[in-house]
């Protein structure tokens, strides 16, 4: 389509559009949460809803954890790419999952639906969800010893799912037949479809108060003001090529070897450039990171460095672009295994803030522990029924030039709840002996690191399947501005016969009756020269219990 | 006489109906540093205007802000807390979630304020989740540190280990101790503050009750003292969350349940004005100053949440489900860098306050664009009590929209209101979609100041047709608090599978409920023949973190099965689906409930002897290129029956009431104004 103009706008009316949008966003999103079945994302809320204009630009996006942030927008192009606007019609719905294709992980399953007034499309609503399972080697279909995609579980290509409202019957038994689940997996789609129709419901409520081409005018003209106010904020960054450099600790395959991530930023006239050549190349476990988490990272990192005022849609990704060498852990090459690549977004997007720590030493903290330390447990309770438990820990956050980082709290591309002490010991044979904030273990500054934690556990039943997946083990959170860096994890599994092991960041086990395991997460990095730390927050420090000494120069 | 006294953060607001059922009302400034002051020159001032004598005042209902006020200034008691060995940090840790979700310089989540390290406390004891004693408790280490807490000057500890919702035991030797050693200590327990699993959450709510109980008990000491000096012999009695008022003195001892106070008296008056106008589905909307809080209201009942939010931390009490969204009558509007006109999310609060406030604010606010358009009286607002200068609102809207927008001023003014609205719509109608309700079947109900302005707009943004304005929306909290029941709630963790469960396990719990709810009552001035008992179970499928609230009928035939049914029901309605699959019941519940009225005012309100039309005046609304001619109405003088249609503008001393072409009014028997979409 040829560019409108949005010239002559009402601004009034296009701001009130604006919050109509959002507002559908969040009622499609409310729906998607309300009406999915599945635990994941009830509580873990992973899953978004969004709308986009007929070209594929984001109108406006309602998510409940970053990492989703722009993630529809490969998946939307695909769909457009292969069902061309002029053949789609009323009533159909499209479906993909393939990461290779432009989605994220298997179980983040895609559903978009093309929305028509008066016989014309005016926009696209769409709503992506992570499937409690999506067959594979593992329940889950996460599994962290996987060498290929085939054993992350089923791949969809873009699919119609709906032709003009008749359900696609051969793929949905072709769904349910390799899920684990399929009632749940079919309920978590419905509730896909509901919200799908609720954005499409409103928008057409819209179409009919405006008109089809002044609410085309007026999606413009939004997409334009947010990519001026972006440019603008990015053009505020002295402009220049900024570097960082960080790794993951392995990719659970091969234990012994550190997956670099490497970023070059440049920022110049209004725009940023992320390039990431010199990172790693793909690795054989599931680290590695499709092209769509990337972006999702970028994206995640330029609204967090400009103006939180600025209305976030594509108009905010338009001056953003990335360099992703092909064949590396930020793009890799299929069939490599893509499942655990929350790790590797986290830490592309810690990247591409840390390039910004000299530049922006106001906006930018030193480095979080940014790990999201992911553990399972499954075995048997003594009335020999089976349980599966997971938990996700965090690490403490890099203090700023404002504060002390904040103690345990999950940072940048995710956003997870821990598991109350008193939920795992009613659900599984476990005993938690202690929580605690880790003494001593942020990077000491003027402003300290917050601290990570330390959990240890006890197994009170016979056998259980232990799932450990770490980060921050060898690479700790490096401070900013003479800041030290915070303590790296450590975690530890005490055997009953007294023997201790340490583990390699990842791992998968077998604990018996009476083994402990023991927890301690990263630390964050502090930020400017210790000897400026004030003397009151040290004396509080040590009164407090998190640091066990005052520090000597 | 009953006597009705709300404390706002800005007017105490006092409501006294007479044995014929007048109501009479008064607002008077707070007074911030001591509230009670205010309370107190209200009696002078009923008895000075209206002639109550102390002798005549038959109760004296009261809503309260001091404990919300004492978290968010940080000037709650200094505290201790005492923990199960290896978890004193669980208050700090919390669940390690982040609110600003795109901030990466982050503030701290938990409350670590009430008791940092130093003044948490661990002993050896452990209980297991089946409730079986692992390790003994250590008594001389709990006289140790309780010794440490009270020389390093604490006013009250709270305890709270783990399990203890399931076995009390170590909770109530440890308290025994603390008390027997520290006499003047308040002591807190987290099992009878809120016996419910989740440590984090338990923890929180008990050291927010230790906080902010020796400033309540002082607050309401001060209060019941200045009464009786007064010659006031009526019980003191303090409105609950959940919307119930409890005596004083109990209220004293369970200060945790004061945090909505005010709010909660909205939502019954609301939910009281609802049923004498035969309306009984009501989304109610309080317009303040910086702030719009929506509750539903539905089939006559107010929504209970069984967890609230204060100043961003959960505390776990029930609490009427009121939900904040940050755009109100002090938002400022503002150009971007894009030129585009924003609204909010800052706000000008009430100091300085809008332009048009005269007390040095600049910036132009939806209150600024009200004085342009013309919707409020500049000498008639807040009954005159505040003389608007409607050129400070001109020249703030000309100078920061108007010009760099390229429009009129008006315009400027009609497009901030536009642009509210637009985000109030949605912010309402994300509040009653979360909860599975569509607003089109429901009526609109303006409280506050701000409301009434904002009505007619919103209705047309939601579907809305109909909107109740009731009599007095400026004091319905006040009003509210004299018609709430009196109410004492307790709450049991109890978690079992139905599948199995028998009543008779189901009824023991109960009765310990009931034993403990009835020492409540006593302490009440109610006949204690006439209350009524409510039981409520919290459940949800087996594998669910969450749970609904639903009544539990032991007396009809086959509760059990009635309690899943209506689970299931519930589940449908709010979660859009419901599965036969099991179930369990996670915590009991037992409400004991007397008194409540079903009327705010009796009859209808005398209106003056005075033609209600006062006057045209020119406004602007949305859809119309030019201002039009309102007619201009005295809400004081429209009788039962009395219609008009809009574009129209009603006028009382507590708020104003903007009737946008298309609706009509009319004043129902009870007085209420009904305003209803044109077909």
């Amino acid at each position: 389509m040829q560019a409108r103009s949005t010239a002559g706008l009402d601004p009034i009316t296009v701001e009130v559009v604006r919050n109509k949008l959002d507002g559908i966003a969040n009622e499609m999103e409310s729906t998607l949460l309300r009406s999915s079945f599945s635990p994941v994302v009830k509580e873990g809320l992973d899953a978004s809803a969004s709308l986009f204009t007929v070209e594929g630009e984001t109108l406006a996006q309602a998510c409940a954890i970053p990492i989703h942030l722009a993630t529809l927008i490969p998946i939307v192009r695909t769909f457009l790419k292969e069902f061309p606007l002029d053949g789609m019609a009323e009533g159909d719905i499209y479906i993909m999952n393939d990461p290779y294709l432009g989605g994220t992980h298997l179980p983040d399953i895609a559903l978009a639906m093309p929305v028509f007034h008066q016989g014309r499309p005016i926009a696209i609503s769409a709503a992506m969800t992570h499937h409690q399972d999506v067959g594979g080697m593992t329940p889950g279909s996460v599994p962290t010893n996987a060498t290929e995609i085939f054993q992350e579980g089923l791949r969809i290509p873009p699919l119609k799912l709906r032709d003009r409202g008749v359900m696609n019957d051969t793929l949905v038994r072709m769904l349910r037949l390799n899920v684990r689940i399929p009632d749940v997996v079919m309920g978590d789609i419905n509730a896909q479809i509901a919200a799908c129709q609720i954005g499409a419901r409103r928008l057409v409520e819209l179409a009919g108060a405006y008109g089809h081409n002044l609410l085309q005018s007026i999606f413009q003209s939004l997409l334009d003001r947010s990519e001026i106010m972006t440019r603008a904020a990015l053009s505020d960054i002295p402009a220049g090529t900024y570097r960082y450099v960080d790794h993951l600790d392995n990719d659970g395959i091969e234990l012994d070897r550190l997956v670099r991530i490497e970023v070059a930023v440049t920022v110049k006239d209004g725009t940023m450039h992320c390039d990431f050549t010199g990172s790693s190349p793909q690795v054989r476990g599931p680290f590695n990171c499709v092209p769509s988490g990337s972006a999702a990272a970028a994206y995640f990192a330029v609204r967090a460095l400009t103006d939180p005022t600025i209305p976030t849609n594509a108009g905010c990704f338009r001056p953003v672009s990335l360099q992703l060498p092909e064949g590396s852990v930020v793009n890799p090459k299929a069939p490599a295994p893509v499942g655990s690549r929350t790790a590797t977004i986290k830490r592309v997007t810690s990247c591409i803030l840390g390039a910004f720590k000299d530049v922006l030493p106001d906006k930018v903290p030193a480095d979080s522990g940014g790990e999201l330390l992911t553990l399972a447990f499954g075995g048997q309770r003594p009335d020999g029924t089976a349980y599966v438990i997971g938990e996700f820990i965090a690490g403490g956050a890099g203090a700023s030039h404002r504060s002390d980082g904040v103690d345990v709290v999950e940072t940048d591309a995710s956003n997870c709840m821990n598991l109350p002490v008193e939920a795992l010991e009613m659900e599984a044979p476990i005993r938690v002996h202690r929580m605690a904030l880790r003494r001593d273990s942020g990077g000491d500054g003027a402003h300290r690191g917050g601290l990570g934690v330390v959990k240890e556990l006890e197994l009170l039943g016979d056998e259980a399947t232990l799932t450990h997946r770490g980060e921050r083990h060898f690479c700790p959170a490096k401070g900013s501005n003479g800041g030290k860096s915070g303590a790296p994890a450590v975690s530890r599994i005490m055997r009953a016969s007294g023997e201790e092991t340490v583990i390699v960041s990842k791992l998968v086990t077998t604990l018996r009756k009476g083994d402990r395991l023991i927890l301690e997460t990263a630390g964050g990095g502090g930020y400017g020269d210790p000897k400026a730390r004030d003397a009151e927050s040290r004396a509080a420090d040590l009164a407090n219990g998190k640091v066990s000494a005052v520090a000597d120069d | 006489m009953d006597i009705g006294v709300d404390i706002g953060g800005t007017f105490t607001d006092v409501v006294c109906r007479d044995a014929n059922g007048t109501v009479r009302f008064v607002k008077v400034p707070s007074t911030r540093s001591d509230p009670s002051r205010a309370v107190l020159h209200s009696i002078s001032y009923m008895a000075e205007h209206w002639n109550v004598r102390p002798d005549e005042i038959a109760r004296f209902a009261h809503g309260t802000t001091v404990a919300t006020n004492a978290v968010l200034e940080r000037k709650g008691a200094r505290i201790g807390l005492i923990t199960t060995a290896g978890f004193r940090d669980v208050l700090e840790i919390g669940r390690q979630m982040r609110h600003q979700m795109y901030s990466i310089i982050l503030e701290p989540e938990t409350p670590a304020f009430l008791a940092p390290g130093a003044r948490r406390k661990e002993v050896a004891e452990r209980i297991s989740a089946d409730g079986t004693v692992i390790t003994p408790l250590d008594e001389a280490g709990v006289g140790r540190v309780a010794a440490e807490l009270a020389a390093d000057g604490v006013e009250a500890i709270a305890i709270c280990f783990l399990f203890s919702f399931v076995n009390p035991a170590h909770e109530q030797r440890a308290r025994d101790i603390v008390r027997a050693a520290h006499p003047d200590l308040v002591v807190t327990t987290s099992h009878e503050v809120d016996a419910a699993f989740r440590e984090y959450e338990r923890t929180v709510v008990t050291a927010f009750d230790a906080y902010v109980k020796p400033v309540i008990d002082r607050y309401l000491g001060k209060l019941e003292t200045g009464l009786s000096g007064a010659g006031i012999g009526a019980p003191l009695q303090v409105m609950q969350s959940r919307g119930g008022l409890m005596v004083s003195r109990i209220a004293r001892q369970r200060p945790v349940r004061l945090f909505l106070s005010g709010p909660a008296a909205g939502v019954i008056g609301a939910r009281i004005v609802g049923r004498s106008a035969g309306i009984d589905d009501l989304i109610t909307v309080d317009i303040g100053g910086t702030s719009c809080d929506i509750a539903l209201i539905a089939r006559g009942k107010a929504l209970i949440r069984t967890e609230g939010v204060i100043d961003g931390f959960p505390v776990r009490v029930a609490m009427v489900d009121v939900n904040s969204i940050g755009a109100g009558g002090g938002s400022i509007a503002w150009i971007d860098r894009a030129g585009g006109l924003r609204v909010g999310p800052h706000s000008a609060g009430s100091e300085p306050g809008p332009a048009c406030y005269g007390r040095g604010g600049t910036a132009p606010t939806v209150t600024d664009a009200s004085v342009v358009l013309g919707y409020v009286n500049p000498d008639y607002f807040a009954g005159g009590s505040l003389k608007l200068q409607p050129d400070r609102a001109r020249a703030a809207i000309a100078d920061v929209l108007a010009k760099p927008l390229g429009i009129g001023i008006e315009q400027a003014a009609l497009g901030v209101h536009r642009v509210l609205n637009a985000q109030m719509a949605e912010g309402i109608r994300l509040v009653s979609i979360r909860q599975g309700l569509d607003p089109r079947q429901y009526a609109l109900l303006p409280l506050g100041g701000g409301g009434p302005v904002h009505a007619t707009a919103l209705a047309r943004e939601l579907g809305i047709i109909r909107i109740l304005v009731p009599p007095h929306p400026g004091v319905l909290s006040a009003a509210g608090l004299l018609a709430a029941p009196v109410e004492h709630e307790m709450s049991q963790a109890f978690g079992r599978d139905l599948a199995g469960l028998t009543l008779a396990d189901v009824r023991a719990v109960l009765a310990q409920l009931d034993r403990r709810c009835t020492e409540l009552m006593r302490a009440e001035t109610v006949d204690q023949r006439a209350i009524s008992i409510l039981y409520f179970a919290d459940v949800c499928y087996i594998g669910q973190a969450y749970s609904l609230e639903v009544p539990l009928l032991p007396d009809e035939p086959e509760p059990l099965k009635r309690l899943y049914e209506d689970f299931l029901a519930a589940h449908d309605r709010v979660y859009g689906h419901a599965t036969p699959s099991p179930a369990r019941i996670v915590n009991l519940r037992a409400v004991h409930r007397a008194g409540g009225l079903d009327v705010l005012e009796a009859g209808s309100p005398a209106a003056a002897q005075r033609e209600p039309r006062k006057g045209v005046r020119r406004i602007l609304v949305a859809g119309h290129a030019d201002f039009i001619e309102a007619a201009i109405y005295e809400r004081e003088a429209m009788r039962p029956g009395f219609g008009f249609a809009g574009p129209a503008i009603v006028e009382q001393r507590d708020t104003t009431t903007l009737v946008e072409p298309g609706w009509s009014g009319t004043v129902d028997a009870s007085g209420n104004l009904i305003l209803t979409r044109n077909a």
